[in-house]
């Protein structure tokens, strides 16, 4: 129980409106991506600068209250879901952007900024952020350097930390803490990079400085229908073999491209097993002639239609399907949930068919559209939330898909993050030993666990087993 | 099997010299729990500071398999022993590379590649071993294998732990395997040759190169006819063709001439190789790259015309010292002016009677006190390299 002066210690640091204390108002916080399980903190505090949430901290910390840090809470594996943590500091009104230096392609922004701002400030002078979840509009930078984000242009550019340099970092104790800069090869442990990913469990970044990437001179789009996922995947690895690095080699299957059809006509072929979405880009002089090689290993590998875009409308009605996906699977089921996982590459076919022998085991309707380019799958597993034993076979299902992956030599998560979502999962993956070198850098943070507590590692507090599905949500 | 010392680093002389046939033999070693450093070939062993006292000197180069390279995967997983040049050669028949260049590739290896963070000028496109590196099966201080990451390109399970052991000196526990992701090796690398009157003007023409172009790789300095930029560029013929053409109008409007090389990579490996030259002691100095010809400058106003080489696109400054005096000069003027700005100057490598001299790492930041905790979460005992590391780690 807190004390009850607290919110009025918090108040007189942040201002009347920096704290939430109306029960109405806490249950927006209830919950982010991952609307599973729900929890409404006791107190959400909204500090507007870095040195308030440092101010916040503090006080926290000499009351010894445990916190859990917040951005736009689009997060999907419940990272921001306050367990054993009363109070929730969101840093999404630290919303400066505080330095650009164009030249040496670096910014420097406050957490709460939005990732597709960042981009925004920059896109005048031929740059662009690179990472780019479909959360874009709203993500936040403080969010994803917590969950080390991802995107479906990872494949060419790398995710979060292949672009943050350093970051501000409140301790649990309240100490705030540079770490790395604004140059590279900085001596010493690579504290940025052990931060990036780590799920809020160091304390809260409050800034970071990020690497801008020169925004591409061209694009060309190609978008292939194939008769089997089995076809599509061959003339993925046909792709990779030929020494191209596309873009961005997206993948939807029968069920989705059915779904796509209905819902927006599009005119993609509902008999096709797969079509393939294959982007390229760089400078311009290259792009024709990496397109004819892509579109000759479509073809070598049974492509029995290839869409071509040549310009920006073009390219948008391509990614039209891609992108719209999930909004058409809505109409297939009542609900749907979406997992996360990663194979090799080669073994896109084989956990293909485990998730379709899941499927038919549990009596389920499962679609697939991911990243085939990075082996990170997306299986859409639809349901009925009324019919209890369906939800039941939803939830095994995608426990068995999970554990198809790690026995493929693959990842419980991509891009997603473990949150309190996966963390009883962590075993299949990491055996005791490699848990414990885990927790001992979070020590080294975090030695009174205060900083978002009961997270990543497998804890009896909420690792239970879970009794509904996630809540369909777009990756 | 343990053959006879005398073996030193940096002048400590290693008590036994252990070459382990297997990770079992090197969980052994660390049980025994007496100070180590781990060598892989040898070529980097005087990065760092002196070891304060090596019980064993345990030498990589048996544990070397290249566990498994699935080419379609565009992964490689490889034990530490295993040289650079091996892997080139196994990768390059798919067509593939791991693109980190550091000079002796032949005497690299895959564990010093991590430790010291080595890296070479194809950074400026590819980045450098943290971007790379996707997996790692390290032994702890108490001889258990612990493994992080994984064999897949994209992975958010857990923390991101092969970060902890890269640049990190064999600090936090011994690397005995790694992987890997890979990249295609582009079909053509040609490079060009621009020289510039002077050393701040060779940064300034390859910084109007990346303006206007991502190269392959982008090295100013004292080449071998004076102060200048070597370009590579990479890819495709057209895109060879785009590039030249892009390239050709920048040196155009300095009114320079540019000179091509159809075999890029071979002047590229002749400029990686800059910092292994005998001599007492490189510096590495890290800046912005608007900075990297103001450092060049003053490298040379302090220490005369010494060979001076730039990482321009990383903002990383290499220069070759033969004498004490300007080495001692760097460090108490230079160095506290690029620290003062937020960047950091090193001595990369030196000889021991150097060495003994200076301070290798330079002022360190407030989260020097988190490093500390970090070390001794990992190495309690003080086993691993101890006194190598930045602050005496």
């Amino acid at each position: 129980m807190l004390r009850p002066d607290l919110a009025a210690r918090l108040r007189a640091l942040v201002g009347d409106d920096g704290v939430v204390d109306h029960p109405d108002t806490l249950r927006v916080y209830d919950c982010d991506g991952y609307t599973l399980e729900r929890a409404a903190p006791e107190l959400v505090v909204l500090p507007r600068t870095p040195g308030d949430v440092a101010a916040v901290v503090r006080l926290l910390a000499s009351e010894g209250v445990p916190f859990v840090p917040r951005g736009a809470g689009t997060g999907l594996s419940g990272g921001t879901l306050p367990v054993g943590a009363p109070v929730m500091i969101c840093t999404s009104r630290l919303q400066a952007i505080e330095a650009i230096d164009r030249r040496n392609r670096r910014i420097v922004v406050q957490a709460g900024v939005v990732n597709q701002w960042v981009t925004n400030a920059v896109r005048a002078d031929g740059l662009h952020y690179a990472p780019d979840p479909s959360s874009q509009p709203a993500c936040t930078i403080g969010g994803n350097v917590a969950e080390n984000s991802g995107g479906p242009h990872t494949l060419k550019y790398g995710v979060t930390t292949n672009h943050v340099l350093g970051v501000e970092l409140v301790l649990p104790s309240g100490d705030v803490v540079q770490l790395g800069g604004t140059v590279e090869d900085r001596p010493g442990y690579d504290l940025t990079g052990l931060t990036v990913g780590s799920e809020g469990t160091f304390g809260i970044v409050t800034r970071a400085t990020l690497r801008l990437v020169r925004t591409p001179e061209g694009y060309r789009t190609l978008l292939a229908v194939f008769d089997s996922v089995e076809a599509a995947s061959e003339a993925v690895s046909g792709i990779i073999a030929a020494g191209i690095v596309p873009a961005a080699l997206e993948m939807m299957d029968r069920l989705i491209i059915g779904a796509v059809e209905a819902a927006y006509g599009i005119g993609l072929p509902t008999d096709a097993g797969a079509v393939l979405l294959a982007e390229i880009d760089g400078p311009a002089a290259g792009l024709d002639d990496q397109l004819a090689r892509i579109e000759a290993v479509c073809r070598a590998h049974g492509a029995r239609e290839l869409r071509i875009a040549r310009d920006d409308a073009e390219r948008a009605a391509l990614w039209k399907a891609r992108k719209r996906a999930f909004g058409a699977v809505g109409r297939l089921a009542p609900n749907y949930c979406t997992q996360d996982g990663v194979v090799p590459r080669t073994r896109v076919p084989d956990i293909l068919r485990a998730i379709q022998a899941a499927a038919a085991k549990h009596r389920l309707r499962v679609g697939n559209v991911f990243h085939a380019g990075d082996g990170n799958i997306h299986p859409i597993l639809l349901f009925d939330e009324r019919d209890r034993d369906e939800v039941a076979r939803v939830l095994a299902a995608g426990r068995e898909i999970l554990e198809a992956c790690v026995a493929l030599g693959g990842s419980l998560t991509g891009e997603h993050g473990i949150g309190v979502e996966k963390c009883a999962q962590m075993p299949l993956l990491f055996g005791p030993d490699d848990l414990l070198a885990m927790t001992a850098l979070r020590a080294v943070f975090d030695p009174e666990q205060r900083a978002n507590p009961h997270k990543i590692f497998p804890d009896a507090k909420v690792c239970v087993e879970t009794r509904t599905p996630r809540r369909q949500a777009p990756l | 099997m343990t053959v006879p010392s005398p073996e030193a680093v940096d002048g400590v002389v290693a008590q036994s010299v252990v070459r382990p046939g297997s990770v079992a033999e090197v969980q052994a070693v660390v049980r025994a729990g007496r100070p180590l450093v781990v060598s892989g070939l040898g070529a980097h062993l005087d990065v760092g500071a002196p070891p304060a006292r090596i019980d064993a000197l345990v030498r990589m180069d048996r544990v070397e398999r290249i566990v498994d390279h699935e080419a379609a995967d565009m992964t490689v997983t490889a034990e530490a022993g295993c040289s650079l040049a091996t892997l080139e050669r196994v990768l390059g028949a798919a067509g593939q590379w791991l693109p980190l260049d550091p000079p002796s590739p032949e005497r690299t290896t895959v564990g010093g590649l991590i430790a010291a963070n080595l890296s070479g000028p194809l950074r400026a496109s590819q980045g450098t071993v943290r971007d790379l590196l996707i997996g790692i099966r390290t032994v702890d201080a108490e001889g258990r294998l612990v493994a992080s990451g994984g064999k897949v390109v994209k992975n958010v399970a857990g923390y991101d732990l092969p970060k902890l052991h890269i640049g990190a000196l064999g600090t936090v526990g011994v690397v005995v395997e790694a992987t890997f992701k890979l990249r295609p090796r582009p079909e053509l690398e040609e490079a060009a040759l621009l020289h510039a009157g002077t050393l701040a003007a060779a940064a300034d023409l390859a910084l109007a190169v990346r303006d206007v172009l991502d190269p392959l790789w982008l090295e100013a300095g004292t080449l071998e006819r004076g102060p200048g930029v070597a370009v590579g560029v990479g890819g495709i013929a057209p895109e060879i063709a785009a590039a030249r053409r892009t390239i050709e109008a920048v040196g155009a409007r300095s009114g320079l001439a540019v000179e091509w090389t159809r075999d890029g990579a071979a002047l590229r490996r002749s400029l990686g190789a800059f910092p292994v030259t005998p001599a007492l002691a490189v510096v590495r100095a890290s800046v912005l790259p608007t900075e990297v010809g103001a450092t060049m400058a003053e490298l040379h106003r302090i220490a005369g015309d010494v060979p001076v080489l730039s990482h321009v696109a990383n903002g990383v400054v290499r220069a070759r010292l033969d004498d004490a005096e300007a080495l001692r000069r760097i460090l108490a003027e230079l160095r506290p002016a690029i620290e003062a700005a937020g960047g950091f100057l090193v001595v990369e490598r030196a000889r021991p009677d150097a060495k003994r001299h200076v301070d290798v790492w330079g002022r360190l930041g407030p989260d020097l006190a988190l490093m500390r905790r970090v070390k001794a979460a990992y190495d309690p005992g003080g086993i691993f390299a101890p006194g190598r590391f930045v602050g005496g780690l």
